[in-house]
């Protein structure tokens, strides 16, 4: 019944029944023809209220007043260009930054995983304590095997690590990027070869794993999609792989085109390697299993195995966490902070929207009350100013799309390349429902005070135009201004604390001088070198050659390299100290050639660095950096230590004695804390990949393709990586520090510009209002610097109560915040004085020119003003 | 009660319609005159019914799901739309009209108290 509507013309014809009814009954009674069709309608009463109140009863109205309204509103709008365009322009900005930043929420933290039922999907990590603070970490095979055979909550669960692979034998070696997996990927993921088969079991044993999957991309390139494909061998780091299968072109794992999927080939030895932390575990939960109940359960396996192997177990942990959570780590914060910021421009837009309202709804007191008096209810004013409002805000919805879709060009363009997804942002369905969404509520919003006060005024008083009203009016003004001052204080703060933080870890020393050096990885594939004394001369030759590319002052190579992500640590041991193993200590361990200090400028505190005698055959070595002499050796004698990292990284022992200290390094970021570090000579570990360091006079850029070509003519299968500038790597390391603070900075312009234009609008609004008493005090004698001045401490009243509220708001933030900050508090004064400072210093501008104009007025001009 | 013995027809208390309509359709289907006249005659012309005042009425029932309606074909042989009472309007009609009994008992009680 509800739902159909009837039509008025039905309704119509059914009192046009009843009146014949009533009349042919009258007729019957025998009263005449004309007489009885009188009576009917007499008895009926009055024929067109019934219908109005059918009309009136089933919408009719409300939909006709509707499309009035929506016309008149329009007709208002295109009548009053300056004031729409204000209006439209203030929320467009406010709305089309909330846009720009919820599709980066959209895609990096909202949008699931393109694997079917992503939600199921959960990451299991080890996890390792390290400073206070547990943090995950890779896990090791046995490991692997025991969550993935004692579970009961997940139906299955995969091991793998990425890889990149050499792919030789046909010319100059080509890049591929593999993912090294064991067979349960493809029940995890769901996803199974468009052709060809799975891995078997049978295939993850190492000998028998000498089979490859391809990824959909480097099949078409390189085998033109042709099946014949299949039962191929292509070759990875010289060694044959047979192609077995071809994955689907959808298929993106880890969120990335993989060239490659290989089976992971352990050995028998594997079970033994339960310290051996290098990968990463999926698994897929069982239905009805929670995430909680998942942790339990491996936590429990945890425990006994804690018991079993104390002392390869002892320190780890587990936790399995929903895998599109854990991608985004500790970006989820920092995103959900900058989601608040821009919702406070979008407040501080609303309330200059609402600003102008009001002052324009004094204007159109009269029109308003002329419409009450001629029969308009409250609520069809409200409407009215509804129906008003929601037009300006969907006008400015639209302008917003194009406002965001610059926003998002930038973003993808400079944003960092380490948040996962964030390249994929884009004005998709539910970014444009959320803008539509925040249209309607910041319309609701910002005509929410205006229709307010609009339907309490009273006919009688609005028609006499009466000023009454106008100082309620006046204070629902300052209210919006104190609070939108008081969020640009918030915001500046906020923006404020990331600038000295990002300042500060700018100026932070890394430990070497990454100026004028490029780096170039190499690694040469193991089949060709099957001694440590082949890796050593290989190593020498590269070194020799690149050592005569023209403007080249030094070569050196290392591996991990600083700010790579890759990093190494180990467990050691020192003789004569007598610790079971699971107390052993752990330190970070590089490998590199005697002058690689030199080459980067660390320097050395303490005894010597490694020579070109500290080679393979002669006594080890080590270099210790200071952080670990201090931590490991605090009594200073750390000199002449043997110490044994036992075997690792490469085909040699690391062993030996340290003869040297030298500076810290920030390998893991500018942000991140010192690790203690030991160095090892590159040939005395017999290493098969390496990163080298080019320090040259001029436009070392220009060295990158040279040198690769050098480093392919000794080994033409040998893997070069694309040559990358050091301080690109170092300011990539603050990539998202940088995109944060930039970010949250526009939000505070944005904001504080909002303040600036609503302060600079009341002030000449209230200045215009007075325009009359200021003129009698100008005649009265007033100096025209009282006059400035009274404006002006008029305007900066409401600044600084909303100063102080924004300084309490700021204090809040502490928590908030602290996560995005290193070595600055969230309460700095420094910062909270300077945002404060910089406002005071807008809001004065902004009240200045209108209290210069009042202060410049004709007293003559100013008392004939009406 | 003292003005029986105006012939003035009585106006009908606020909310009262709606139950006469619904009693009215117990006995079937009826059109919109026939539902005034059947108020009219069955009150013996006491009550005064407008019969336009009666149409917003049959709209709310009609809303509300109480009563249903249909275009037919009268007695004497004209085109009307002839309301019936649904099962969640007969219902209704119980309710209403034990709520009325009560209402009418207690104002009369007190109205006798007062009288005597």
């Amino acid at each position: 019944m509800f739902g159909r509507k009837r039509e008025p013309g039905d309704f119509r014809s059914e009192i046009a029944a009843h009146i014949q009814l009533e009349a042919e009954r009258l007729r019957e009674q025998g009263l005449s023809e004309e007489d009885a069709g009188a009576a009917a309608r007499r008895s009926f009463g009055n024929v067109m209220q019934t219908e109005e109140r059918f009309y009136e009863a089933k919408r009719w109205l409300s939909w006709d007043q509707l499309w009035q309204d929506v016309r008149y509103g329009l007709r208002m709008l295109a009548k009053h260009p300056g004031f729409t365009g204000i209006a439209v322009l203030t929320l467009a900005l406010g709305i089309g930054a909330n846009t720009a930043m919820f599709s980066v929420i959209e895609a990096v933290l909202l949008r699931p995983l393109s694997y079917s039922n992503a939600d199921q999907l959960v990451s299991v990590a080890s996890m390792w304590e390290r400073g206070g603070v547990t943090t995950p970490y890779s896990c090791s095979p046995p490991d692997f095997f025991d969550w993935r055979d004692q579970n009961r909550s997940f139906s299955s669960m995969f091991a793998f690590h990425t890889s990149e692979r050499a792919l030789t034998g046909r010319g100059e070696a080509k890049r591929l990027r593999a993912v090294v997996t064991t067979a349960g990927i493809f029940p995890t993921l769901k996803v199974h070869p468009i052709i060809g088969r799975e891995f078997t079991a049978e295939e993850n044993r190492k000998g028998a794993n000498h089979v490859a999957i391809l990824g959909y991309g480097f099949w078409q390139a390189d085998f033109g999609g042709l099946p014949d494909a299949i039962g191929k061998t292509i070759e990875l780091d010289s060694e044959p792989y047979k192609i077995i299968g071809v994955m689907p072109r959808d298929f993106r794992f880890p969120l990335r085109d993989s060239d490659a999927y290989l089976p992971i080939g352990f050995d028998d030895k594997v079970m033994t390697q339960r310290g051996a932390h290098y990968l990463s575990v999926l698994g897929r939960l069982k239905p009805g299993v929670s995430v909680a109940q998942a942790n339990e359960d491996l936590v429990a396996i945890m425990a006994e195995l804690r018991r079993l192997y104390p002392d390869k177990d002892g320190k780890w942990g587990v936790q399995a966490e929903r895998w599109s959570r854990r991608l985004v780590g500790d970006i989820r914060p920092a995103l959900l902070v900058l989601l608040g910021a821009v919702g406070l421009v979008a407040l501080s837009a609303c309330a200059n929207v609402s600003n102008l309202l009001l002052a324009r709804a004094t204007v159109r007191q009269r029109e308003m009350a002329m419409r009450r008096a001629l029969g308009a209810g409250r609520l069809r004013i409200v409407r009215q100013i509804l129906t008003e409002s929601l037009m300006l805000a969907i006008c400015a919805g639209a302008a917003s799309l194009l406002l965001a879709h610059w926003a998002l060009l930038g973003i993808v363009r400079f944003g960092p390349k380490d948040i996962p997804r964030l390249a994929s942002v884009g004005l998709n369905t539910a970014v444009l429902t959320f803008t539509l969404g925040v249209s309607v509520v910041s319309a609701l919003l910002f005509a929410l005070i205006p229709a307010m006060r609009s339907s309490r005024m009273e006919v009688g008083s609005l028609l006499k135009m009466s000023g009454s009203s106008s100082r309620e009016a006046g204070r629902a003004r300052s209210i919006l201004l104190v609070g939108e001052v008081a969020f640009s204080m918030m915001l500046l703060a906020g923006a404020g604390l990331l600038v000295r933080s990002f300042v500060g870890l700018r100026s932070l020393n890394p430990g070497f001088d990454p100026q004028g050096v490029l780096t170039l990885d190499v690694s040469v594939p193991d089949a060709h070198y099957k001694n440590s004394l082949a890796l050593e001369d290989y190593w020498d030759q590269a070194l020799a050659k690149l050592r005569g590319l023209p403007g080249v002052t030094s070569v050196d190579a290392v591996t991990p390299l600083p700010l790579s992500g890759d990093d190494f640590s180990s467990s050691f041991s020192v003789e004569g100290r007598n610790i079971p193993e699971k107390d052993q200590q752990s330190a970070e361990l590089r490998w590199a050639t005697p002058h690689y200090f030199r080459t980067l400028g660390i320097p050395l505190r303490k005894g010597r660095t490694f020579t070109d005698a500290d080679r393979l055959g002669a006594a080890g070595v080590l270099l210790i950096s200071e952080t670990a002499a201090h931590m490991f050796f605090p009594a200073g004698d750390a000199i002449g230590q043997k110490i044994d990292f036992g075997a690792g990284g490469g085909y040699e022992k690391n062993k030996g004695e340290i003869v040297g200290v030298v500076g810290d390094v920030r390998h893991f970021g500018l942000d991140a804390p010192i690790a203690p570090t030991f160095y090892v000579p590159l040939s005395q570990a017999g290493m098969d990949g390496a990163s080298l360091v080019i320090r040259a006079q001029a436009s070392p850029a220009a060295l990158g393709q040279p040198a690769r070509k050098l480093i392919q003519e000794i080994d033409r299968d040998a893997l070069v990586g694309e040559p990358v500038m050091f301080d690109s790597l170092l300011a990539d390391s603050l990539g998202q520090r940088l995109f944060y603070m930039m970010l949250l900075g526009a939000f505070a312009a944005l904001a504080l510009v909002l303040a600036a234009v609503g302060l600079y609008g009341v002030i000449s609004y209230s200045v215009a209002q007075r325009t009359q008493e200021i003129g009698i005090r100008v005649a009265m004698g007033a100096a025209r610097w009282q006059v400035l001045s009274m404006v002006m401490k008029n305007g900066l009243e409401f600044v600084l109560l909303g100063l102080a509220a924004g300084q309490g708001m700021a204090l809040m933030l502490h928590r908030t915040m602290q996560g995005l900050l290193v070595g600055v508090s969230a309460t700095d004064a420094l910062t909270l004085l300077v945002a404060a400072a910089v406002l005071l210093l807008v809001a004065i501008v902004a009240c200045y020119v209108p209290a210069w104009r009042a202060a410049r007025m004709d007293p003559l001009v100013a008392l004939r003003f009406e | 009660m003292s003005t029986q013995e105006e012939r003035e027809r009585l106006e009908l208390l606020q909310g009262t319609l709606d139950l006469l309509i619904l009693r009215t359709l117990i006995f079937g289907a009826q059109h919109g005159q026939g539902i005034a006249r059947a108020i009219q005659q069955t009150s013996d012309d006491e009550l005064l019914v407008e019969h336009g005042a009666l149409y917003p009425a049959l709209q709310r029932l009609e809303e509300r799901g109480w009563i249903s309606a249909k275009w037919g074909i009268s007695s004497n042989n004209r085109k009307a739309r002839f309301y019936s009472l649904t099962a969640s309007g007969r219902k209704q009609l119980g309710k209403e009209t034990t709520k009325w009994k009560r209402l009418t008992a207690a104002i009369g009680r007190i109205l006798e108290s007062e009288g005597g």
